[in-house]
């Protein structure tokens, strides 16, 4: 079968799909967080930390990342330790902020809600499974964790998180320290949808699991298991029934049977032995209702124009209550090669966002159960600059894709232009990352006009090159395997680790949150830089070309790696047919590098990749 | 000891036991029961006394003679009558005592009809080959087995995860060629001590030395090697022990010989006729023997498993023993319940403790636990009651077997749920009928699958260490060939000479898996003498999984098809010398998929034709 016998066949059931999609899609039932479950959860976690003789922070946020209450136990640590517990000494590690449980333990509740949808429930504990330099971890030879990096998104800093107070309701909000893979961070489900997320923490350590194997009892895990008492996530959706390459995801390694306390007979609202707490820059001291995920006002709404032409079309709110992101033409005539000719406009953005969502619709979704179920991811389109011409996601999309496909996007993009290095350079990080790549990849890296996508450069900025073969050499972008953790992951970090540690230590200064990266703010972007969420590095992004001059970036978050990989690349092949729009020319992606004898992946497409309507397998040839 | 002819898969010849593998494949287990003694090292036939007669030289004058038992006084002289004519002829003289040579035994007596062993000539008279003693009635019996094998072969495999060999590799399922070369030499030596042909020896020692040199060579990268950088070729060679007992011969319990043997130290061992579930050479002791005529035979006998060599699947001494433990007892009746057919009734325990350390084999892919599920140490418990035959009922010949393996694993790693309880079963029926020179033969085949990947019971048969010799055996696809289960994990979709789709990293050193698809299969074969030299076989099988639950847990994939596909397989095997000792064998076949293997792979390119080549020289002294 050729590929463009796949193509043509993959287009054709897009097409023929189109006309089912208004009748199978499935509006979300209305759920959300009210004031009183709210009280509930914490008065649940509250019982149970105090029945551990444990002095917790609790906080609960919508699945929007509104912060709905943060109870702090009288006594409860403030100063929390940031620690992989491996001896590293860089980056985030080591950090011992002040009243920054208030903060964590939001973090860790934005983690449960963000990473999870109707068809999956992912807890902090999965985060810290797929982070790390092995997946999994204490398996050598293993590549590193799927979503190695997610942890730093939702950044404080981000220009498209979202913060308070300034914006009401609507999400996705920032989340203080990125997210969190310290146990002790849950979703909170009603009826079987995400409506928000718990998050405890009471060890004064925020840290990650570094032995999966075992079984821990730890205390922040079970306070905030307690908490998600008759708010739990449905079983058949939660990590451990959910595969990647074949391996169960960690739900939690708590169970019911540890309780000390019974969640169901907790008192009522306020729990005695502490009081709720105001937190700069998230919440008052007070308890709030979360907002119904998908309706106005929290930010997720059905595509209300109708633009994309697709009843399953989901786009984020402006404060009009419009689409915050329509497809827009691009801002870079300035700098693209080529000029005005070459920039992305509206129409095309349109089209590569239509067919990438397209593509997600038929995708078999590798994290999501019931079995059969589409990929729901969220898809962006950035110009040259980083600018965001286009958002769409599919109803159910966890939340941290949001952001992360548009990271993927611009660092695609970013690390495609041929002032990459130099932009980088002229930040002077305290390593000089360019010149560890160049001195690996050969003098012109990121000058050469090389195509980088988002999975390139993940392979490149892991502790082990190539990626999780133990010892034999350091991803350029990466911090040596004794000087790395999930707190100190290299350049993605260091890019963003002023950003992080100001906002820590003043939640409350708004200036702390102007936008990621240090790199100089450029007008075509709206004032703000080229990395202004920071950099993610992970597969499922991948630059935009015209005629082989670079144009844009496509990025794609929410399912499986391979998946948003497959959504972005054959979404831009689809959409981009007509236009003169494509993925890179093979001859220029960076899998024709092959430092050391290790090529540089450029896109990896999943075994089966659609649902049921046809056996296809390869079917990404055609890029 | 009364010795059987197998019917074996293809043919008692193509079971000869040296079909070796390749990487990762376990020296295939000789053909033999464990309760018999191999055909290739068991003493020949040989005859008992050791009585010494004359040498040709010494023979007296052709005269009458008084025969008397030698060494025993002469008679004494008649008494001399008085001559009364002195014309007469004189009485005959007495025999008079003189030295005689006596000469050590009988078998050399051909040498005085001009016939010498040759010591290169297994198939006359040879000391080498346990034909005469070394002294006494010690025997030794040495040989030596040269087994080439080349298999060029198609199987899906994927591209690297980390990093592919070729750019523009955007695609997980990749280039599909491979090819395999192994060359191992076998060496065995026996010492034996015996006594006559109508009883068993009172010792053997043996040990058997094995040679290999293995080379696999495949397209994409990640492959033969967990660290991709290590390329796409792998060459190994490996000195491994196979065999290394001593044999005792306890005691007779019967004039005609039934006795109790035993047997201790690495040994081979079938648990039925066919080795569904356990056939390997393994470290144990064995207690054995047979009554009422070799109508009865049992075994007794306990396992500790060695650890295999990963990429020549022979016992590596050199490394601590597995904590995993195999106890069987089982007897076999002879003639029940028809003449010509020996029945079996056995039960099996196999301890496995395996829980600890992550054991990684020497291409660096976790064994132990296998990378699937929640990755978690187990340990398990796991009772095999089975029922054997083999034999015929008038024309029609007819295998079969029956296993319930009931027990607990400790960790269920697909639900998470500790101490699930392990329910699984196994059946397989094999009838056949010759018709001059063809046989026709049916097989069937069924091994549970497990049916709810999140509850705690595991449905899935799985074996102690399969080696069936069964519809085609290693000639067939599907059986001889390993599938990656690409994207569900580290491990197998089937095992090497295994048929049970059991998703273990290795049927070698990987544990047991109860948690798997099973598999059920229907074939049909003929076996065809077309002349003394040449046999043709066929098969064809048709297999299908019996629930694909657990596939579809795996690879997150809904609606996993059961069809897995039709395999066809033809084997040519030659003996241009009429004899086991040159054996050519020439197999080929395709795995052609249906619509479970289409969910599962790339099956539409060109190269997607899944086919698998054998070709094997055995050459035996």
């Amino acid at each position: 079968m050729t590929g463009n016998y796949v193509a043509r066949r993959v287009l054709a059931v897009l097409l023929g799909l189109a006309g089912l999609t208004a009748l199978s899609a499935a509006p979300a039932r209305a759920q959300n967080l009210t004031v009183a479950d709210v009280g509930v959860v914490i008065s649940q976690a509250v019982t149970e930390a105090t029945a551990r003789g444990r002095l917790a922070t609790i906080a609960v946020v919508d699945r929007v990342g509104n912060v709905l209450g943060v109870f702090r136990m009288t006594g409860a640590a403030t100063t929390i330790t940031v620690s992989s517990g491996r001896g590293v000494a860089t980056g985030l590690e080591g950090a011992a902020i002040a009243n920054t449980d208030t903060l964590l333990a939001i973090a860790k509740a934005v983690t449960g809600a963000y990473l999870s949808s109707a068809g999956n429930a992912f807890s902090t504990r999965v985060a810290s499974q797929i982070v790390q330099e092995h997946f999994n971890v204490g398996e050598k030879q293993q590549p590193g964790g799927p979503l190695f990096g997610v942890q730093f998104s939702q950044l404080p800093c981000s220009d498209l998180n979202l913060q308070f107070p300034g914006v009401a309701t609507r999400g996705p909000k920032r989340s203080p320290a990125g997210l969190s893979a310290d146990t002790g961070g849950f979703p909170l489900y009603k009826n079987g949808r995400v409506v928000g997320g718990v998050g405890a923490i009471s060890d004064g350590v925020y840290s990650l699991d570094l032995d999966i194997i075992n079984r821990d009892v730890d205390p922040d895990e079970v306070i905030a298991l307690a908490g998600t008492n008759g708010f739990d996530a449905p079983i058949d959706i939660r990590a451990n029934r959910i595969t990647a390459g074949g391996r169960t995801l960690r739900y939690s390694d708590a169970t019911p049977a540890d309780f000390r306390s019974n969640p169901s007979s907790a008192p009522a609202f306020p729990p005695a032995g502490g009081a709720l707490v105001a937190v700069a820059g998230y919440a008052n001291a007070a308890v709030i209702a979360g907002q119904v995920f998908g309706a106005a006002g929290s930010g997720y709404i059905p595509d209300p124009g109708g633009v994309f032409n697709n009843g399953r079309a989901f786009v984020l709110e402006n404060a009009a209550g419009a689409n915050r992101f329509p497809p827009t033409a691009g801002g870079d005539a300035a700098t693209v090669v080529g000029g005005a000719a070459n920039v992305l406009t509206a129409a095309e953005v349109n089209s590569i966002l239509r067919h990438a969502l397209d593509v997600a619709l038929l995708a078999r979704a590798q994290i999501r159960r019931p079995l059969g179920s589409y990929a729901q991811v969220t898809i962006s389109v950035v110009d040259t600059n980083g600018l965001v011409l286009g958002l769409v996601r599919t109803p159910d999309a966890p939340v941290f894709g949001t952001d992360v496909s548009l990271q993927k996007g611009r660092t695609a993009v970013f690390f495609s232009r041929t002032t990459a290095g130099a932009e980088i350079t002229a930040l002077a990080l305290a390593v000089d990352y360019i010149a560890q790549a160049r001195s690996l990849i050969g003098p012109t890296a990121f000058a050469d006009g090389i195509a980088y996508s988002a999975r390139a450069i993940g392979n490149i900025a892991r502790p082990y090159f190539p990626d999780g073969v133990d010892g034999q050499s350091v991803g350029p972008l990466s911090r040596p395997f004794q000087q790395w953790s999930p707190f100190s992951t290299g350049l993605q970090l260091d890019l963003v680790s002023t950003d992080i540690a100001n906002h820590l230590t003043n939640p409350g200064n708004a200036t702390n949150a102007a936008g990621c990266t240090g790199l100089a703010a450029v007008a075509a972007a709206g004032g703000s830089n080229r990395l202004a969420n920071g950099i993610q590095i992970f597969a499922g992004g991948v630059p935009i070309y015209r005629n082989g001059v670079l144009v844009g970036g496509v990025g794609v978050s929410g399912d499986g790696i391979d998946q948003d990989d497959m959504i972005a690349a054959l979404g831009l092949y689809h959409g981009g047919k007509g236009n003169g729009l494509s993925n890179a020319r093979p001859a220029v992606r960076s899998d024709n590098l092959s430092p050391r004898g290790t090529r540089l992946r450029y896109v990896s497409c999943p075994f089966t990749p659609f649902l049921g309507i046809t056996k296809a397998q390869n079917v990404c040839g055609v890029i | 000891m009364r010795r059987r002819t197998k019917t074996v898969g293809l043919s008692g010849l193509a079971s000869l036991p040296l079909i070796l593998a390749l990487a990762a494949v376990s020296l295939p287990v000789p053909a033999w029961a464990g309760k018999e003694e191999s055909p290739l090292l068991a003493p020949a036939g040989r005859s008992p006394g050791n009585f010494g007669i004359p040498q040709p030289g010494a023979v007296a004058p052709i005269v009458a003679q008084d025969q008397r038992r030698p060494g025993a006084p002469p008679p004494a002289p008649p008494r001399v009558a008085p001559i009364t004519d002195p014309g007469a002829v004189p009485p005959p003289s007495p025999v008079l005592p003189r030295e005689f040579i006596p000469i050590p035994d009988r078998w050399r007596l051909i040498e005085a009809i001009g016939v010498n062993e040759r010591w290169w000539d297994p198939y006359n008279q040879n000391t080498l080959k346990g034909d005469r003693p070394l002294w006494d009635d010690w025997f030794i019996n040495l040989s030596a087995i040269s087994d080439t094998v080349y298999e060029p072969r198609r199987t899906p495999i994927p591209v690297g995860i980390s990093t592919t060999r070729r750019a523009n590799s955007v695609d997980l399922f990749g280039d599909t060629n491979q090819n395999v070369f192994v060359e191992t030499v076998i060496l065995s030596a026996s010492l034996i001590k015996g006594d006559t042909a109508y009883r068993p020896p009172d010792y053997e020692f043996r040990i058997t030395p094995v040679i290999q040199y293995n080379r696999a060579e495949v397209e994409e990268r990640g492959v033969l090697f967990a660290d991709p950088n290590q390329g796409t070729v792998r060459s190994d060679n490996m000195i491994a022990f196979q065999e290394g007992f001593i044999d005792y011969h306890l005691r007779n319990v019967s004039d005609r010989y039934d006795f109790d043997s035993i047997r201790i130290g690495i040994q081979p061992f079938s648990s039925d006729f066919r080795g569904f579930v356990f056939q390997d050479i393994q470290l144990g002791a064995r207690l054995f023997g047979n009554r009422s005529n070799n109508l009865y035979q049992y075994n007794l006998a306990w396992f500790r498993r060695l650890e295999k060599d990963t990429n020549s699947g022979l016992n590596d001494i050199g490394q601590p023993l597995r904590k995993d433990d195999i106890y069987i007892a089982n007897v076999y009746a002879q003639d029940f319940p028809v003449v010509g057919f020996t029945s079996q009734a056995t039960y099996m325990y196999n301890v496995n403790d395996e829980s600890e350390d992550f054991y990684y084999d020497k291409n660096f892919f976790l064994q132990r636990p296998a990378t699937i599920g929640d990755q978690r140490p187990r340990k398990y418990d796991v009772h095999y009651l089975g029922l054997n035959g083999d034999g015929h009922f008038g024309r029609l010949n007819l295998t079969g077997s029956a296993y319930y393996a009931f027990g607990t694993d400790d960790h269920n790693q697909f639900s998470g749920i500790d101490k699930s309880d392990i329910r699984a079963y196994f059946a397989a029926i094999e009838p056949s009928i010759d018709f001059d020179w063809i046989r026709v033969r049916a097989s069937a085949l069924v091994a549970s699958g497990d049916k709810d990947p999140f509850d705690n019971r595991e449905e899935g048969f799985d074996a102690i260490f399969e080696n069936p010799q069964f519809a085609g055996a290693d000639t067939s696809y599907w059986i001889r060939q390993s599938i990656p289960f690409i994207g569900g994990g580290g491990v197998a979709l089937s095992p090497r000479n295994g048929v049970l789709p059991s998703l273990r990293p290795s049927k070698e050193i990987g544990q047991s898996n109860f948690n798997n698809p099973g598999i059920r299969l229907l074939g049909f074969g003929t076996d065809m003498d077309v002349t003394p030299e040449l046999r043709l076989s066929t098969n064809f099988n048709k297999l299908e999984f019996m629930d694909t639950s657990s596939l579809e847990f795996l690879r997150n994939q809904a609606d996993i098809h059961h069809d897995i596909g039709y395999d066809l397989s033809v084997a040519a095997i030659y003996r241009p010398l009429f004899m086991q000792n040159i054996v050519f064998r020439l197999s080929g076949a395709v795995l052609v998929p249906s619509d479970g293997l289409r969910d599962l792979y790339e099956t539409s390119r060109s190269q997607d034709l899944f086919y698998s080549v054998l070709a094997n020289l055995i050459l035996t002294y």
